[in-house]
């Protein structure tokens, strides 16, 4: 079983010619929003000039979305990846101060490619609002959680596909009809390897290469744009000017929240990327998921 | 409970859209022109209506959360904004303003009420009067988003029925070093992956049967603008336009660097500052009338 | 006027060597109540996923489908959307939204009808089904019987011509399957909608249904009547007679004697059961009838019948009456092995989940002993799963004694019970699959559980007998996910026994499994309860409990009320007890099983002749 399957486009698709239009409105608007910040407000309404820009910056992503009129199949699967994304701390009761919803977005861009991960992160803010309480920090969770599953999935969706399709173990990834036929062999390797799941070994360097790649992204994107972004975010709510010394001041305060959060991100990633980038393959490639997906 | 909560409050029995409209003057106005009666009127208005839905639960809850935000912000911009006129002292050779404070106690004031609006909206909005305001606009997001809705009481759920297998065949979940323990959620997680991705399939296959997929999908609500919600609507609107007025024309009006200086004291001001506090007290006066007859009726 | 008419249909799954459906010719009439059974994997799924385009596998097809005079393929998707309904086995994977309003208008979104027209079509839908009281509830508010009454009720606001079911009771519990099927024959009867049913549970489904269609190995063997099918299989002695309703089951075995070659009474037809063209019963009151009056042909009618109340009314009473198939051998095929020690005690054991909460188990007493095979039956929310959770510790309950292989499971700290050998499979094998192999789930299990895990070749050896003793080793290659619901079980099973049980608490094992795989089941439980192996099992499968257990408690409201060996504890029932109970209480005393009724008539007989 090799990854012969036909490569779906992964990529931001520009096709339609809606969302480009959408794109240059919002390009246009995001200066107007700080013209109107200066002019009516003496430049001091950053809060709602700051939320009315990300907000426009994510219409383009949703008339995207909504304009290749997702299919069943692709819908349920982004769902079910969002729910887990807001679940997964229910796994995770036991260490209750540890959340995998960052690491959970890349695996889901890395998988998905990068329009369902935009998809994935910023619903997965919205809804885990829904849950534990909305206020003004939704809107730029879900901005952060968006960007990140969207940089995912440019940067790793190649590779989430060679995780989970060719170089997994032969009985890690469930065989083929005729390797199920005949268990024996599967007992009788001789020196037990497909049993006890120990690899070639140069298989299990590139991919120790891969996730090891995956953590590092993922350490940099949770510190420095979850991280940076709320902080600017709180910012700007909290301070009546924003300067460089009151933004330092937010960052270097934030800093240690955001180093916890960036290594339980890492954490995770180590945890749960392998499997679940295999999880994830094997759906779409057993029930036809995704395909034809840009 | 929420739910109970948003049963219970007339103003969550008006038409979506009455909410929404509602909600954004109400976070919106003190953000953006941080006027100290303004701010006052809101956050009077938002405190008292979040304690009415929550009864006994409100304050604790105000305390715990919104009383150390309101702190924070207090003290924050006098600490790191040192513009205004007026010195009141220095702190390690940095000096502390008047303005300076007074915009303290004013972005507080405001972030504790924006706060308390958003938790009034926690209680009284239902996932049904977002989907129907978004239906429409972004219909396959809200699908999912109603999807999630419906998955996540699941997962939690399972993720519990999956630790408790997993201790029935001799593994431990909850106990152990840090590293263990985070590794049993992984597995845990790890199970609930592929449970719900398989049990997926189902779901999609059932949307498509009914199907989803075909041109020309419509979104039903619901929700009906009867007259109740037209009157109000008209009502509400027209408040909020008289209070933007005397904003736009200034007479209301705050400014605190380099000097604090307030307006609105003139009869017009007044009136805004009327207008301001009828819109606020809305949701509040609607259930209390409520209630009030409802007793009333009863006798 | 046919609705479906399905000509030589044959298609098999890419990859797969055996056909998954083989020349299957099947009419459907319009406003028919048809049922199909089969034991699962018999292609019935299949077969109804091919009667709706877009729930078609992938593979290859041969013959062809024809709805309403044109080949299925022709008709339009939104024409299929909406005149051909179809219900799925789970119900919560299939309802798709988080509110029972949207679900009920889903359907209706999707063909685009505007807000007037599914305001009235939901508003009659859900006074249809009596949804009105949860018609404004989030869906995860709703118990599995609702959630399945709305799935159906969100395909019928379509207004469908045709509802498909695929085994939509599998996961319910028998009272909430029996509501189910009672609505579809409803629907059947006030609506007129034509409705084609896959069950494996058809002591409801076959009387209320007008034809009936028996497939083995993707073929149809039979179809007609259930009248027919059931004698068409007698006379073809097929393994799936065993899935029928117990009053036909007797009927077919007595009257069918001649043919089987034992001595005939009556006029035994050569086609394998009396009288052509006799009704067979199908319920319990036609089952009754019928077996009145063949106790009246035989000797000494009236007095049987008097006699036999009496002995139903004093159990004990049974064992020097000839009536009672209880005489000689009161669970005599089953000598009592419970003389091991108490692997459970439970004394006057109280819990709640929360301190203001309701008590959920109340003053439970309760023992098992090693070797043994013990059932709890009793209905929903009666606290069974809750004792079970007291025994493995995780509910801790706040008075009383708790002993389970020793040990206080309160006080017992990380795996120390796992360790003695509490075992607990859950109600879902699914929720036990952490591995992408049936194999490499296995290894874990022994592996932890191994007194050196390092020593691959002990625990490879491990693995292969328990493989072999739960006949798993067919199924070490693949996924989990891709084998059946029933291999899934005997793969959880197989997990259980890799973690060294003396003690095993199985939670409604038996629930989704069909009547075929049961029996295989029940031979593993004896071999390991004759290995010395207690276990304690939950389940509202009163015909499993009657015929396999060595002892039945009766769980109501938090404690155990009744208990006894099956034969005497479903006697003294009246209510909660086996259809063949129920079938000949009064008649014959202490016949819990359809075989006890068969073997009572036909020694009767052979007395009077």
């Amino acid at each position: 079983m090799t990854s012969g399957a036909p490569r779906t486009r992964r990529g931001f698709d520009l096709r339609f010619p809606k969302t480009v239009l959408v794109a240059v409105v919002v390009i246009l608007c995001i200066p107007a929003a700080i013209a109107v910040n200066v002019l009516a407000f003496d430049g001091r309404a950053y809060y709602v000039t700051a939320l009315a820009i990300i907000t426009l910056s994510m219409l383009p992503f949703a008339v995207a979305f909504e304009g290749r009129k997702p299919q069943a199949r692709e819908l349920v699967v982004i769902a079910v990846l969002v729910a887990i994304t807001v679940a997964g701390r229910a796994a995770f009761f036991m260490v209750p101060q540890f959340k995998p919803v960052v690491a959970l977005v890349i695996i889901s861009g890395a998988a998905l490619g990068p329009m369902s991960g935009f998809v994935v992160g910023s619903l997965s803010g919205f809804v885990s609002n829904f849950i534990f309480g909305q206020g003004p920090w939704t809107p730029w969770q879900m901005f952060a959680f968006g960007m990140i599953g969207f940089i995912a999935g440019l940067v790793f969706s190649r590779m989430a596909a060679a995780i989970g399709s060719g170089d997994a173990p032969v009985h890690a990834r469930g065989g083929n009809a005729s390797e199920k036929a005949d268990t024996d062999s599967v007992f009788a390797q001789p020196d037990g390897t497909a049993v006890w799941g120990w690899d070639v070994k140069g298989r299990l360097r590139t991919e120790r290469i891969r996730i090891a790649l995956l953590c590092v992204f993922g350490f940099v994107i949770t510190f420095v744009l979850y991280g940076i972004l709320l902080d600017t975010a709180a910012a700007t709510i909290f301070s009546s000017s924003i300067s460089f010394d009151t933004l330092l001041l937010m960052y270097i305060s934030g800093a240690p929240f955001n180093l916890v959060h960036a290594i339980s991100t890492v954490v995770f990633l180590l945890l749960l990327a392998r499997t679940m980038i295999e999880k994830l393959e094997r759906v779409k490639k057993k029930y036809g998921f995704m395909q034809g997906v840009s | 409970m929420t739910a109970s909560a948003a049963d219970r409050s007339i103003f969550a029995g008006y038409h979506p859209i009455i909410n929404y409209v509602f909600f954004g003057y109400a976070v919106l106005v003190p953000i953006l022109f941080m006027h100290p009666v303004l701010l006052a009127i809101s956050f009077a208005s938002a405190f008292s209506w979040f304690v009415y839905l929550n009864r006994g639960r409100g304050l604790k809850f105000g305390l715990g959360l919104v009383v150390p935000l309101m702190v924070i912000a207090a003290l924050f911009n006098p600490a790191f904004n040192h513009e205004g006129a007026t010195i009141l002292f220095y702190m390690n050779d940095n000096p502390i303003t008047l303005e300076s404070v007074i915009y303290g106690i004013c972005a507080a004031v405001m972030i504790g009420g924006v706060i308390l609006w958003f938790a009034c909206y926690n209680a009284v909005m239902t996932s049904d009067k977002f989907i129907y305001l978004f239906g429409r606009m972004v219909p396959a997001m809200s699908l999912v988003i109603s999807m999630a809705l419906r998955f996540i009481p699941r997962y939690r759920a399972q993720a519990g029925r999956i630790a408790s297998a997993r201790r029935g065949i001799g593994f431990d979940v909850s106990s152990g070093k840090f590293l263990r323990r985070v590794r049993s959620g992984g597995e845990i997680l790890s199970v609930m992956v592929t449970w719900a991705l398989e049990n997926a399939i189902e779901t999609s296959d059932s949307m498509r049967s009914r199907g989803y997929g075909l041109s020309g999908r419509t979104a039903y609500s619901v929700y009906r603008f009867d007259s109740r919600d037209r009157a109000m609507l008209v009502a509400m609107l027209a408040l909020m336009a008289a209070v933007a007025t005397a904003l736009a024309a200034e007479v209301v009006s705050v400014m605190f660097f380099p000097l604090f200086t307030v307006s609105g004291t003139s009869p017009f001001g007044m009136a805004a500052f009327a207008c301001h506090a009828a819109v606020c007290v809305i949701p509040l006066a609607l259930d209390v009338r409520e209630d009030v007859v409802w007793r009333m009726s009863l006798k | 006027m046919t609705i479906f008419e399905i000509n030589n249909l044959g298609f098999a799954y890419p990859e797969r060597a055996v056909p998954a459906l083989d020349g299957v010719s099947v009419e459907i009439r319009s406003g028919e109540f048809l049922v199909i059974c089969g034991k699962s994997g018999c292609g019935k799924s299949t077969l109804l996923r091919h009667l709706k385009t877009v729930l078609t596998p992938f593979g290859e097809r041969s013959g062809d489908i024809v709805f309403d005079g044109r080949p299925l393929a022709s008709v339009e998707q939104r024409e299929q959307a909406a005149r051909i309904g179809f219900v799925l086995q789970s119900p919560d994977n299939q309802i798709v939204t988080d509110k029972v309003w949207h679900e009920l208008a889903f359907g209706l979104e999707s063909l685009g009808e505007k807000t007037p027209v599914i305001r009235r079509r939901v508003a009659e839908m859900a006074s249809f089904f009596g949804i009105q009281e949860w018609y404004g509830k989030s869906v995860s508010e709703l118990s599995g019987g609702q959630k399945q009454i709305l799935a159906l009720a969100s395909v019928m606001a379509m207004q469908p011509d045709v509802l498909i079911l695929d085994e939509p009771t599998s996961q319910l519990d028998p009272i909430a399957a029996e509501d189910f099927i009672e609505t579809l024959k409803k629907i059947n009867d006030e609506i007129g909608t034509t409705i084609i049913l896959s069950e494996h549970r058809l002591e409801g489904a076959l009387p209320r249904a007008d034809r009936a269609v028996a497939m083995a190995s993707g073929r149809v063997i039979c179809q007609g009547s259930s009248s027919e099918v059931g004698r068409a299989l007698r006379a073809a002695a097929d393994p799936m007679l065993s899935a029928m309703p117990t009053p036909m089951r007797v009927y077919l075995a007595l009257e069918s004697e001649g043919e089987n070659g034992s001595e005939s009474e009556r006029e035994g037809a050569p086609e394998g059961g009396g009288n052509k063209d006799a009704h067979v019963p199908e319920t319990v009151r036609e089952g009754r009838v019928y077996l009145t009056e063949k106790l009246q042909d035989g000797a000494g009618g009236g007095q049987n019948g008097s006699g036999g109340r009496e002995a139903s009314d004093h159990p004990d009473a049974g064992e020097g009456s000839g009536r009672s198939v209880a005489g000689q051998d009161t669970d005599g095929e089953r000598p009592a092995r419970a003389k091991g020690e108490e692997s459970i005690t439970l004394k006057e054991v109280w819990f709640r989940y929360e301190r203001s909460g309701n008590d959920i188990v109340k003053d439970l007493s309760l023992t098992l002993r090693a070797g043994e095979l013990a059932c709890v039956v009793g209905g929903n929310g009666s606290g069974k799963t809750t004792m079970l959770g007291v025994i493995t510790g995780e509910n801790r309950h706040y008075r009383g004694k708790v002993r389970v292989l020793g040990l206080d499971p309160k006080k017992a700290k990380g795996t120390r019970l796992s360790d003695a050998g509490l075992v607990a499979l859950p109600q879902n094998p699914q929720t036990l699959f952490t591995r992408n192999t049936v194999l490499s789930n296995l290894i874990d299990v022994a592996a932890a559980h191994a007194e050196n895990p390092s020593d691959h070749e002990s625990v490879e050896r491990e693995v292969r007998r328990v493989a072999e003793l739960t006949d798993t080793v067919g199924l070490l290659g693949f996924h989990p996910y891709d084998i059946s619901g029933g291999e899934q079980q005997r793969a959880g099973l197989a997990m259980a026994l890799l973690a060294r049980p003396k003690l095993l608490l199985l939670d409604e094992p038996t629930k989704g499994m069909d009547s075929f795989f049961k029996e295989k089941f029940s031979v593993m439980l004896r071999q390991l309860c004759a290995d010395g192996l207690g276990v304690l099992m939950v389940s509202h499968d009163v015909e499993f409990c009657a015929k396999h257990a060595d002892r039945c408690m009766l769980f109501f409201n938090g404690g155990v009320v009744s208990e006894g060996a099956p034969r005497a504890f479903f006697s003294g029932n009246s209510f909660y007890t086996t259809a063949a109970n129920r079938m000949s209480r009064g008649l014959i005393a202490e016949a819990i099983t359809a075989e006890d009724v068969i073997e009572y008539v036909r020694d009767r007989a052979r007395g009077a002749l």
